[in-house]
């Protein structure tokens, strides 16, 4: 299992549109991913759960992913946080 | 399944704030002074020996609750011994303190409260019942409890969890089930809380309520879509479903002799492995785990009963010859019933 730190760049955070963008890359992996907040541990591949998390701009979120294909899928999504899901 | 790598999540500490909250009815008599210090231990405690001016062991990072017996004891002090004895208690850093039986505190107890910072409640119940229905709250707000990722489901007063891979199916079983006039209890992100050290509830977030995802549709409200009689805010888990896809080399359960249970957070739960596929109706399957649980719980197990049957037939069999195939038959004289 590998895990990183990522923070939420975008002013509007994990809205609906960045999660339902989030849900379909984490989707396309095999690996369990899992977003942590506060230990608050909620399924990647699920929509209202990272809608849970409620992100606002500037908060830090765990990406844990664990599975054959662990390290793209973790790499794909660092990206799209780095990105600000498109939103900067 | 497994649910030992679970994040287990504590409160810390509650604020003192949080005590109006509790059952106990508590009145403050020091406005809202001190609600923001913090209470980090969830056991009570009566401080008769610190009045009485001995304060070895004093647990004084518990709610200090003085009852009948204390005032008495207050009461029969001159005045000097008891700002003596009020002083020995608030010279500690005490979260709180709270008075039972709607006793009035003498005015320089209230004096001395403001001028140490510690709030001061009132409640009308006496003190054993103060104990009592304090506990409860406290160990409601300290328990230990998880997230888990699944569909909660009261099927016939049973909670039922479904968890398995994200996209088996776990969210339309549920939908089945509340079309079928079952309650939904929450979808997806199921907490569940320790209570009472035997017994795990289970309820959805405040966000997320009673939505739901269906793939290919989206997120839907089934309180707005079924009604109140669709739902319920919290059910006690009793049965752990596990969705998985057929798998030729996975053992399932035959006889139902042999009960499978899973530990979450040291609660035993009933665990069913069920395997999907086509043709399968899972809700169906799920309506009758919860009639069969039901069954057991009221002491009928169909498993036993058809084993020990089969036992005593084994037994007779033994015991003399063997009977003509015929006499085996559930009815041994059919009637005329043809059209």
């Amino acid at each position: 299992m590998i895990e990183a730190e990522v923070t939420v760049k975008n002013r509007a955070g994990l809205h609906t549109r960045p999660a339902a963008a989030l849900v379909k890359i984490a989707a396309k992996y095999k690996s369990e991913i899992y977003l942590v907040r506060d230990k608050f541990s909620i399924n990647a591949k699920s929509i209202i759960g990272v809608m849970t998390l409620a992100a606002e701009q500037g908060s830090k979120l765990l990406i844990k992913a664990d599975g054959n294909d662990e390290a793209q899928a973790l790499q794909e999504l660092i990206n799209l946080f780095d990105a600000g899901f498109g939103e900067i | 399944m497994r649910f030992d790598n679970l994040e287990v999540m504590k409160q810390e500490a509650i604020r003192v704030e949080n005590l109006v909250n509790s059952p106990a009815k508590l009145t403050p008599l020091t406005g809202n002074l001190g609600f923001d210090k913090e209470i980090t231990d969830k056991n009570l405690y009566r401080p008769q020996l610190a009045l009485a001016g001995y304060v070895g062991l004093f647990n004084y990072n518990q709610i200090q609750v003085l009852g009948n017996t204390e005032f008495h004891y207050l009461n029969s002090l001159d005045e000097k011994q008891r700002l003596n004895a009020i002083k020995t208690l608030a010279q500690f850093p005490v979260p709180c303190v709270i008075i039972t039986n709607n006793h009035q505190p003498p005015p320089e107890f209230l004096e001395i409260c403001i001028e140490n910072n510690i709030p001061l409640f009132s409640t009308p119940f006496e003190t054993t019942k103060t104990f009592y229905l304090l506990s409860e709250y406290l160990d409601d707000q300290f328990a230990p409890h998880v997230v888990v990722h699944g569909s909660f489901v009261d099927v016939y007063g049973v909670g039922i969890l479904f968890v398995g891979r994200s996209g088996i199916g776990k969210s339309e079983v549920a939908l089945d089930l509340i079309e079928r006039g079952h309650r939904l209890v929450a979808d997806d992100i199921v907490m569940l809380t320790k209570k009472r050290e035997t017994i795990l509830m289970g309820t959805g977030t405040s966000l997320v309520q009673h939505f739901m995802e269906i793939r290919g549709l989206g997120i839907i409200d089934i309180r707005q879509m079924f009604g109140i009689r669709a739902i319920r805010f919290q059910k006690r888990l009793e049965i752990i479903v596990e969705l998985e896809d057929w798998d030729q080399q996975t053992e399932y359960t035959r006889t139902g002799l042999d009960e499978s249970f899973t530990s979450l957070m040291g609660v035993e739960i009933t665990n069913i492995k069920l395997p999907i596929f086509s043709g399968k109706n899972i809700t169906v399957i799920a309506e009758v785990i919860a009639i069969n649980y039901l069954l057991r719980t009221y002491g009928y197990n169909a498993a036993k009963v058809f084993s020990d049957k089969l036992h005593d037939v084994i037994k007779k069999r033994s015991a003399g010859p063997t009977r003509n195939h015929s006499e085996q038959r559930l009815i041994s004289y059919f009637q005329a019933d043809v059209e």
